[in-house]
């Protein structure tokens, strides 16, 4: 039997790795992304709808983001400007080639969950006497997010050919599992709001997301001064 | 919308205090000690979680123990002479590692090895040197505790073992070899 030094080469960098990435891209997918030659739409659609969907600080800035989102039609909105904040800097990252330090970027995605845990205890109005535009807020998040995702891809030195259609095909699987993850959380919060417990535990709710984020952040800044 | 109870700075300091020093509580204790395996209160070590943070590169590097040589009995002269090269190689759980020797083409590599118990997967294979197409040649691919042989090299170049331990703990494997080759060690 004949492998490639390159297959085992993977292998090798599959079972020696896997612990090095925050999350979301584990030591399969990471597999397929560097054997990958040409272009797997339906494979890329579920890399990006399995790293949101697994992206624990994703979701925790967008339950941070919905918490006080009771109508439809504000949710769609907020949610629509993450989306077009995240894509325009996946699309940008990856295309251009921007090199940003991974551990950086999940800092500044960690401090955005610590931001919007803040906001909804109404931290800025007390403290500033006003709120700074959520819908600017969220979609500034977006990008980084989105710069985020693209860091964590360009890892892989991911083939130039077909790498739009690629791209794509992962942008639009992100967005998949965004809704996904957005119908759990919307269900699981909608019963929680009909008890008036929703109010009552809000602020614990939002103290201890920003915990998360604290932790996050914590977590991230390590990673980066230890890899200095 | 936007209802939050009795909304007041005083809440609101206690809340982002109450928030920073659990996440601060939480890094020491629990996330330095397996992330990075920094531990300034000690507790990680005690509840264990400093284990997980002893990189798979580390763990390698510390696996490779080079065996003293045979006792001296007589019957341990003729082994040591017999296997001239033994070498004890931990591959940690769920890891796979590489050993190699350079073998130049019609000489004789002549080896035993055996794990400490559990089966592992293996692929024993030649890479010629220079080569930088990525062909390699496998010899044999199984998954078991021990295997012997000889190989007489088919070219000059990089040949040994890829094993993989898919067990939950670490397993070692004793490889003894002797022939005409130089040890190129783990890769």
């Amino acid at each position: 039997m004949i492998l490639t030094k390159n297959s085992l080469f993977t292998l090798l960098l599959l079972v020696f790795s896997s612990s090095c990435f925050a999350h979301g891209v584990d030591s399969n997918t990471e597999h397929f992304l560097t054997t990958n030659e040409g272009s797997a739409i339906v494979p890329f659609l579920y890399i990006g709808a399995k790293h949101m969907i697994t992206g624990y600080d994703h979701l925790l800035f967008l339950v941070g983001v919905i918490f006080f989102l009771f109508r439809t039609r504000d949710i769609l909105i907020y949610v629509s400007l993450f989306t077009l904040g995240h894509s325009f800097t996946l699309l940008l990252g990856v295309l251009a080639q921007i090199n940003m330090n991974v551990y950086l970027i999940d800092a500044v995605i960690a401090f955005s969950i610590i931001y919007k845990g803040f906001d909804n205890l109404h931290g800025f109005k007390l403290l500033l006497g006003k709120e700074p535009s959520t819908k600017i807020a969220v979609l500034i998040f977006g990008l980084f997010h989105g710069f985020g995702l693209a860091t964590k891809l360009q890892d892989f030195d991911l083939p130039q050919e077909n790498l739009i259609s690629n791209m794509i095909a992962f942008n639009v699987g992100v967005e998949i599992g965004q809704c996904i993850a957005l119908l759990f959380v919307l269900t699981l919060l909608g019963f929680w709001r009909r008890h008036k417990s929703y109010f009552a535990f809000a602020r614990t709710s939002n103290t201890l997301l920003m915990t998360g984020g604290f932790v996050l952040l914590g977590y991230q800044l390590t990673g980066y001064f230890t890899s200095l | 919308m936007n209802s939050l109870p009795k909304a007041s700075i005083k809440s609101l300091i206690i809340s982002c205090l109450v928030s920073i020093v659990l996440a601060i509580v939480i890094l020491l204790i629990a996330v330095l000690p397996a992330e990075f395996n920094i531990d300034p209160t000690g507790l990680g070590k005690k509840l264990g979680l400093t284990v997980l943070a002893q990189s798979a590169d580390e763990a390698v590097k510390a696996a490779v123990i080079s065996c003293p040589e045979e006792p001296k009995s007589t019957e341990g002269q003729t082994a040591a002479v017999a296997w001239p090269d033994s070498v004890m190689i931990t591959v940690p759980a769920k890891k796979g590692l590489e050993y190699k020797f350079h073998v130049n083409k019609a000489d004789k590599l002549e080896f035993i090895w055996k794990t400490d118990g559990a089966a592992l997967y293996f692929d024993f294979h030649g890479e010629p040197q220079g080569d930088t197409t990525g062909y390699f040649k496998s010899f044999k691919e199984s998954t078991q505790s021990e295997s012997s042989g000889t190989l007489v090299a088919p070219f000059t170049g990089s040949h040994g073992w890829y094993w993989e331990n898919k067990t939950n703990h670490a397993v070692i494997i004793n490889l003894k070899t002797r022939g005409q080759y130089k040890i190129k060690g783990l890769m």
